[in-house]
C-alpha cells in the first residue's frame, strides 16, 4: 500500500513496536507491585473464606449502588465526584487519626499529666501575648529573658501543682477544656471571617457543647469517654465544617455529597441484611483484636497484635516532627534568605544532597554512637529513636522546605523590603506562610518515609519485645519493627501470610492516608 | 526636615537588631547542624572503625582484640567468631544484588524515562509519575516480606529454590524499589534536552523513534548516566529487604580467586542465599554490641566501608549530573 | 494628545489661570513646577555595575521636594536601576555595585551608618506589578505600621491611607477580604496604600500603571497627582504621554545608563537641548 503514495512511506513499525515496548516497561514495575498488593489483601482480608450470601449482600447493597452514583458524579462533573470522595475520605482518615491519638490518651499520657503541661505551656504564651500588647518599650533582650525564664518556672512548677489539686478532672472535661476551647476559638474565628459572626459563635459553642456530649456518650455506651471526645473533636468537626463549606459555598457541588451517603447507607443496610440472614463474613487477620492486642510473641498468628507498634509510630512521628522540622525548614531559611553565595553556603549546598544519599543504616550507626555510646542513653529508647529517625529526614525536610521557600515569588520579598521590613520580619510575615503549604507537603511526605524505616531503629538497639512507652526513656517499637521481628522471629508461610500481610495493610494504609494529605495539600493550594 | 535630625533617624539601626541577629543565628545553627551531622559520620565511622584494625587500634589506645587488614580485606569468611572476619564475602553479595537490581531497574527505568519524557500524554503522565512515586514509598521491609512470602515460592515454581531466602528475590524487589529514581532522574536529564534539537532531527525526516533513541538519548547520556549511579548506590545502602530476602548466611568468597569473582554471575549462585553487607550489620545487632567489643567494632568497619563506597558513588554521579547541565546552559 | 479640556477640570486655585496658557496637552498640574521647592534627593556621579556590566554612568541629580519627578526613556537604560538605589533596593542583588553618593536630606544613603531598613521605611516604594500580600486588605495596609510598632489608632490609619489611595469607598465593607481578590487596578491602590500608611517623605514607583487597563490607569495617574501635596514622587515609566500628564520634572536616560535630559517637564518636552532626546520623545528611536 505504500506504492501508492508519490513520496513513498516511511514505515512506523519499528516506532510502533518500541512504543509498546517503552509502555509496557512503564507499567511493568507498577503492575508487579499491583499484583504483590492484591496478594497481599487477599492473605489479609481471607475475603473467600465469606459465605456467597455476604458477598451478593455487599454486592447489592454496598457496591453497585457506589458505583452507580460515582459513575453519576462523574458524569455531572468532576467536582462533583471529587467533593463526593473528599467527603468519604476526609472522615474515614479523621477517624483513624482521632483513633490514634485516643491510644495515646488512653496508655501513654494519663490526662492530667497532659493538662498540667497544657497549663505550663499555656502562662509562657500568655505572658508573651501580654507583653505584644503593651506599648513596647521593652528592650528585646530583656523581653526574651523574662519569656524565657517565665517558661522555665513554669515548667518547673507548674506540672506539680497541677498533678496535686485534689478534685481531679474527669478524662473528657480535661480533653474539651485543652484541645475543644482552643479548636473551637480557631474553628470559630475563621467560620466568622467566612459566613459572618453568628456563624462563628454557632461554631464555637457547637464544638464545645458537640465534644462534651460526646464525652458523657462515650462514656454510657462503652465506647469510652476520651475515644468519644477525640473523635468527636477530630473527626466530626471537620466531617461537620466540611459538609457546611459544600452546602454553603458550592451548591453546584452539593450532588456530589450523595456518593459518602450511598457509601455510608450502604455498608450499614449490608451489615443489617447480612446480621439478619446469618451470612457469615470472611475470617480477616485484620480485625479489632490484631490492632488493639498488645501480644508479641507466640506461635500462633492468631493471638498477636500491632497495637504497641501502633502507638510507638505515633510517638515516634511527633518526636521525628518536633525535632526535624524546625531543624530542617530553619536551615532551608538560611540557604535561601540569607546566606551569602560563598563557597561554605556551596559547601553545605553540596553536603546536604550527600547526606540524603547516606543510607539508612549508617544513620543508625550515627545513632547508636552519638546518643548511645557517647551520649550515655539507653539502646532503643523513644528519644533516641526518635532523634536518629529525625536525623535521617533532616536533609529531606530541609530539601523540600527550600524548594517551597524559592516558589514564593521574588516580587513579594520585595513588596516587603520595599516597606522596610527587616529580614526576620520579611521572612517571618511573608516567605513562611507563602511557602506553608509546600513545606507542610514536604514534611508530611518526610514524616510517612520516617515511619517506614526498620534499620536505624534496629541499629540503635531497639528491643524485640517493646511493649507501649511512657516515658522518653521507655523502649520504643513501630509497626515496621514489629513486621520485621515477625519476619525473623517465626519465618515460616504460617506467619508470612497471614499476620504479616495484616501488618503490611496496616502500615501502609497508615502511610498511604500522610501521603494523600500531603497530596491533596498540594493540589488544594497549586490551583491558587 | 532638618538634616541633623533626618540623619540622625537614618542611622539608628533597626530596632530590632538583637531580634535579628537571633534570628539569623537560629537559622545558620540549622544550616550548620547539617554539616554538623555529615562531620559526625565521617568522624564517628572513622574513630571506631579504627578501634577495630590492629594498625590503628593503638592510635585511640585500644588493646583488646582486633583484626589485621589483610584478614578484613582478603579473608574468605564472614562469621562473628574468631579469625572469619573477611568483608569481601559480605561485599560479594552486596554486589550480585547491584548487578541483579541495575539488571532489572535500568532497562525499565530508561524505557520508563523516554516513555514519560517523549511519548505520554499530559494526562498518562499525571498517573503515571504519582504511581512510580509509590513504588519508591513503599517502605523496605515490606519489600522484604514481598519477597519471601509471595517471590520465592514463584521463582521456586519457575526454577526450584530450596528454602525461604535467595539473593533473586532480593534482586527483584530492590529492581523494584531503586526504578523509580531511575526513572526520574532519567526523564529530568531528557527533559533538559532543549527541543531544538529534537526539531533539528524532525526536520531532517526523522521519526519519532529515530529522535527519541537517536537525538534525545545521546544528548542525555550523562544524566542518564548518573542516574544510574545513584540508584546503584541506593542498591547498596538497602538494608531490610535484602536482610529479609537474602537470609542471613555468610556465603564464602575468596578474594584472591578468579573463579569466586566469575560466580558473581553464575545465574544458579544467584538462587542460593546470601548476605549483604547490611544484612551483616543487622545480623551483628541481634548480640549485645553496645558494650564495644570486637563484634561492635566490626559493625562501625563494615559500615564505613558501605559510607565511603554510597558517598564515592553519590559524588560521583553528582559530578557527571553538573558536566551535563553545564552543556545545555 | 490633545486633551486640553482635563487640565482646566483639574486645575484649580489661583495659578491656574496662568498655566492655562503655558501648560502643555493633558498637564493636570498646577504646582509651581519652577517655583523655589528644596531640594530632598540628590545624586552626585552615581553609577551602579551589575557585575562588569555598567548600569548607571554617573548621574547627578537633584529631585524637587513634594514634587512629581518621571524618569523616561527605552528598557535596559537604567531608569528603574536608578530609582532602586535611592532606597538601596540593589542591596538585595548580590551582583550590584554602587560607586558615588546619593544624598537624601542632605545625607548619604551609602554611607556605612546608614541602615537600608531604616531608609527604607521613610522611602516608600511601589511596583510594577501590584503585589498585595495575601492579607487581608486591612492587613496589607497596616502591615508597615506593625512593622514599626506603630500600632495605636491602627483603624484610624489605615482608613486614611486608604481615602488617600482612594480606595476607601471601595473597599471599606470587605476590609477583611483577601488583597488578592481586588480589581488589578485596585489592587496597585491597595499598594499605594500600604506605601503611604507608614508616612514616607518620598515614593517610589516603578512603571506603576504599565500592568493595569487605561481606566484604572488614569485613576493612578490622578491619585499621583494628588499625592505630590504630600509627598515627593518618583515615578519610573516608558509612556511619554504619561510622563508629560502627571510630572513637573522630567529626566530622560538613554541606553547604557547615561542620563541625558533633566528639566522641567514642559521643556523637556515641548524643546528638549538634546537631539537624541527629541527623536526619542517623537519616537524615531527608543
Amino acid at each position: 500500500m505504500s506504492d501508492t503514495d508519490e513520496f513513498g512511506r516511511v514505515s512506523r513499525r519499528v516506532g510502533q513496536l518500541f512504543r509498546g515496548v517503552l509502555l509496557a516497561s512503564t507499567l511493568a514495575g507498577i503492575l508487579t507491585l499491583a499484583v504483590l498488593l492484591v496478594y497481599v489483601a487477599n492473605d489479609a482480608f481471607r475475603p473467600l473464606t465469606a459465605d456467597p450470601g455476604w458477598h451478593l449482600t455487599f454486592l447489592l447493597t454496598f457496591v453497585l449502588p457506589t458505583l452507580g452514583v460515582g459513575w453519576w458524579s462523574y458524569q455531572r462533573s468532576y467536582g462533583t465526584l471529587t467533593t463526593g470522595l473528599l467527603g468519604i475520605m476526609l472522615p474515614t482518615i479523621a477517624a483513624l487519626y482521632a483513633g490514634g491519638l485516643a491510644a495515646l490518651f488512653i496508655d501513654v499520657i494519663p490526662t492530667l499529666v497532659w493538662l498540667s503541661f497544657v497549663v505550663a505551656f499555656a502562662i509562657p504564651v500568655g505572658v508573651v501575648v501580654a507583653l505584644d500588647r503593651t506599648e513596647r518599650d521593652i528592650p528585646f533582650l530583656a523581653e526574651i529573658t523574662a519569656v524565657l525564664a517565665v517558661t522555665a518556672g513554669s515548667l518547673l512548677f507548674v506540672p506539680d501543682l497541677v498533678q496535686g489539686l485534689p478534685t481531679v478532672p474527669a478524662d473528657w472535661m480535661v480533653l474539651v477544656l485543652t484541645i475543644g476551647i482552643p479548636e473551637a476559638l480557631l474553628l470559630g474565628r475563621w467560620t466568622r471571617g467566612r459566613w459572618g459572626r453568628r456563624a462563628g459563635l454557632t461554631t464555637g459553642a457547637g464544638i464545645v457543647v458537640g465534644s462534651a456530649v460526646a464525652g458523657v456518650l462515650g462514656t454510657v455506651t462503652g465506647v469510652g469517654a476520651i475515644p468519644g471526645v477525640a473523635l468527636a473533636l477530630f473527626a466530626g468537626v471537620p466531617t461537620a465544617l466540611y459538609l457546611s463549606v459544600v452546602a454553603i459555598e458550592r451548591p453546584e457541588r452539593r450532588a456530589g455529597l450523595l456518593l459518602p451517603a450511598v457509601i455510608v447507607g450502604g455498608a450499614l443496610v449490608g451489615e443489617l441484611f447480612v446480621g439478619a440472614l446469618g451470612f457469615a463474613g470472611p475470617e480477616s487477620w485484620v480485625d479489632w483484636g490484631f490492632l488493639t492486642s498488645t501480644v508479641q510473641r507466640g506461635a500462633d498468628p492468631g493471638a498477636v497484635g500491632i497495637y504497641s507498634g501502633i502507638v510507638g509510630t505515633i510517638l515516634l512521628m511527633f518526636t521525628v516532627a518536633a525535632i526535624a522540622i524546625p531543624a530542617g525548614v530553619g536551615a532551608a531559611v538560611y540557604l535561601e534568605e540569607y546566606a551569602p553565595d560563598t563557597t561554605v553556603t556551596r559547601i553545605i549546598d553540596v553536603n546536604i544532597s550527600n547526606l540524603a544519599g547516606v543510607p539508612s543504616v549508617v544513620y543508625g550507626l550515627l545513632g547508636l554512637g552519638l546518643f548511645v555510646r557517647y551520649g550515655g542513653a539507653q539502646t532503643g529508647t523513644l528519644l533516641v529513636g526518635g532523634a536518629t529517625l529525625a536525623l535521617l529526614v533532616f536533609p529531606i525536610v530541609i530539601i523540600s522546605a527550600r524548594e517551597a521557600i524559592r516558589a514564593v515569588p521574588d516580587s513579594a520579598r520585595q513588596a516587603s523590603y520595599g516597606m522596610g521590613a527587616t529580614r526576620w520580619q520579611t521572612v517571618k510575615n511573608v516567605v513562611l506562610p507563602r511557602a506553608f503549604p509546600g513545606i507542610l507537603t514536604g514534611t508530611i511526605l518526610a514524616l510517612s518515609r520516617a515511619i517506614g524505616e526498620t534499620a536505624p531503629l534496629l541499629v540503635i538497639g531497639a528491643a524485640q519485645v517493646f511493649g507501649v512507652p511512657d516515658s522518653w526513656n521507655s523502649t520504643v517499637g513501630a509497626m515496621p519493627l514489629q513486621l520485621y521481628v515477625w519476619a525473623s522471629t517465626y519465618a515460616s508461610p504460617a506467619f508470612y501470610t497471614t499476620v504479616l500481610a495484616a501488618g503490611i495493610v496496616v502500615l501502609l494504609t497508615a502511610m498511604l492516608s500522610m501521603n494523600s494529605i500531603a497530596i491533596y495539600v498540594r493540589n488544594h493550594y497549586e490551583q491558587r | 526636615m532638618s538634616g541633623d535630625s533626618s540623619t540622625e533617624a537614618l542611622t539608628r539601626r533597626t530596632q530590632n537588631s538583637s531580634r535579628e541577629l537571633l534570628a539569623k543565628g537560629f537559622f545558620f545553627g540549622c544550616a550548620a547542624l547539617s554539616v554538623a551531622t555529615t562531620l559526625s559520620i565521617i568522624g564517628l565511622l572513622t574513630f571506631e572503625a579504627a578501634k577495630f584494625f590492629s594498625i590503628t587500634a593503638p592510635l585511640v589506645g585500644i588493646d583488646g582484640p582486633t583484626a589485621t587488614l589483610t584478614e578484613f580485606f582478603t579473608g574468605s569468611e564472614w562469621g562473628l567468631q574468631g579469625p572469619n572476619l573477611g568483608v569481601m564475602p559480605l561485599v560479594a553479595v552486596t554486589l550480585m544484588v547491584t548487578i541483579g537490581s541495575g539488571l532489572i531497574a535500568i532497562p525499565l527505568g530508561v524505557a520508563t524515562a523516554l516513555y514519560l519524557s517523549e511519548y505520554a500524554s499530559e494526562r498518562a503522565r499525571s498517573y503515571l509519575k504519582p504511581a512510580l512515586e509509590v513504588l519508591a514509598g513503599v517502605p523496605s521491609i515490606i519489600y522484604g516480606i514481598f519477597a519471601v512470602a509471595y517471590i520465592t515460592p514463584a521463582l521456586d515454581a519457575l526454577f526450584g529454590v530450596d528454602g525461604l531466602f535467595n539473593v533473586a528475590s532480593a534482586c527483584i524487589v530492590v529492581g523494584i524499589m531503586i526504578l523509580p529514581m531511575v526513572a526520574s532522574v532519567s526523564e529530568d536529564a531528557m527533559q533538559a534536552v532543549p527541543d531544538d534539537l529534537r526539531q533539528a532531527g524532525y526536520g531532517m525526516g526523522a521519526t519519532k523513534y529515530d529522535v527519541s533513541t537517536g537525538v534525545v538519548v545521546p544528548a542525555a547520556a550523562s544524566g542518564i548516566f548518573s542516574s544510574f549511579i545513584l540508584a546503584l548506590s541506593r542498591a547498596i545502602g538497602e538494608t531490610m529487604a535484602v536482610t529479609l530476602a537474602g537470609g542471613s548466611l555468610a556465603r564464602e568468597f575468596d578474594p584472591t580467586s578468579l573463579s569466586s569473582y566469575l560466580s558473581l554471575f553464575d545465574p544458579e549462585s544467584y538462587l542460593e542465599p546470601g548476605m549483604t553487607m547490611t544484612a551483616a550489620m543487622i545480623q551483628l545487632l541481634t548480640g549485645d554490641v553496645t558494650g564495644g567489643g570486637l563484634a561492635y567494632r566490626s559493625l562501625f568497619a563494615v559500615g564505613l566501608v558501605l559510607f565511603v563506597i554510597t558517598l564515592g558513588m553519590n559524588v560521583l554521579s553528582d559530578l557527571i549530573a553538573r558536566r551535563y547541565q553545564e552543556d545545555y546552559q | 494628545m490633545s486633551n486640553g479640556n482635563q487640565a482646566s477640570d483639574m486645575s484649580e486655585g489661583s495659578s491656574g489661570d496662568e498655566y492655562a496658557v503655558s501648560v502643555p496637552e493633558g498637564r493636570g498640574r498646577d504646582r509651581d513646577a519652577d517655583g523655589e521647592a528644596s531640594t530632598i534627593i540628590e545624586s552626585r556621579d552615581l553609577s551602579v555595575w551589575y557585575n562588569d556590566e555598567q548600569a548607571l554612568q554617573s548621574v547627578s541629580m537633584e529631585i524637587p521636594e513634594k514634587r512629581v519627578t518621571a524618569m523616561v526613556g527605552p528598557s535596559g537604560c537604567g531608569k528603574s536601576t536608578y530609582l532602586r538605589s535611592i532606597n538601596r533596593m540593589n542591596d538585595l542583588i548580590d551582583a550590584a555595585r554602587v560607586e558615588g553618593e546619593m544624598l537624601f536630606n542632605g545625607k548619604n544613603v551609602y554611607d556605612d551608618d546608614v541602615d537600608p531598613v531604616a531608609l527604607r521605611r521613610r522611602i516608600g516604594m511601589v511596583f510594577q506589578q501590584p503585589n498585595p500580600f495575601p492579607k487581608s486588605i486591612y492587613d496589607n495596609v497596616a502591615y508597615g505600621l506593625r512593622l514599626q510598632d506603630r500600632t495605636e489608632n491602627l483603624d484610624e490609619k489605615v482608613e486614611e491611607a486608604l481615602r488617600k489611595a482612594a480606595l476607601w469607598d471601595e473597599v471599606k465593607d470587605q476590609l477583611d477580604q483577601s488583597g488578592l481578590d481586588l480589581s488589578g487596578g485596585q489592587q496597585q491602590r491597595l499598594c499605594i496604600a500600604r506605601a503611604i500608611a507608614v508616612d514616607p517623605e518620598v515614593v517610589l514607583m516603578d512603571e506603576p500603571a504599565s500592568a493595569l487597563d487605561p481606566v484604572a490607569t488614569s485613576k493612578i495617574e490622578d491619585l499621583i497627582d494628588e499625592m505630590a501635596e504630600e509627598f515627593t514622587v518618583i515615578i519610573v515609566t516608558h509612556n511619554m504621554q504619561q510622563a508629560a500628564r502627571i510630572s513637573d520634572k522630567t529626566a530622560v536616560f538613554l541606553t547604557g545608563g547615561e542620563l541625558v535630559e533633566f528639566d522641567d517637564t514642559d521643556k523637556v518636552f515641548e524643546n528638549p537641548e538634546n537631539d537624541r532626546v527629541e527623536d526619542y520623545i517623537t519616537g524615531k528611536f527608543g
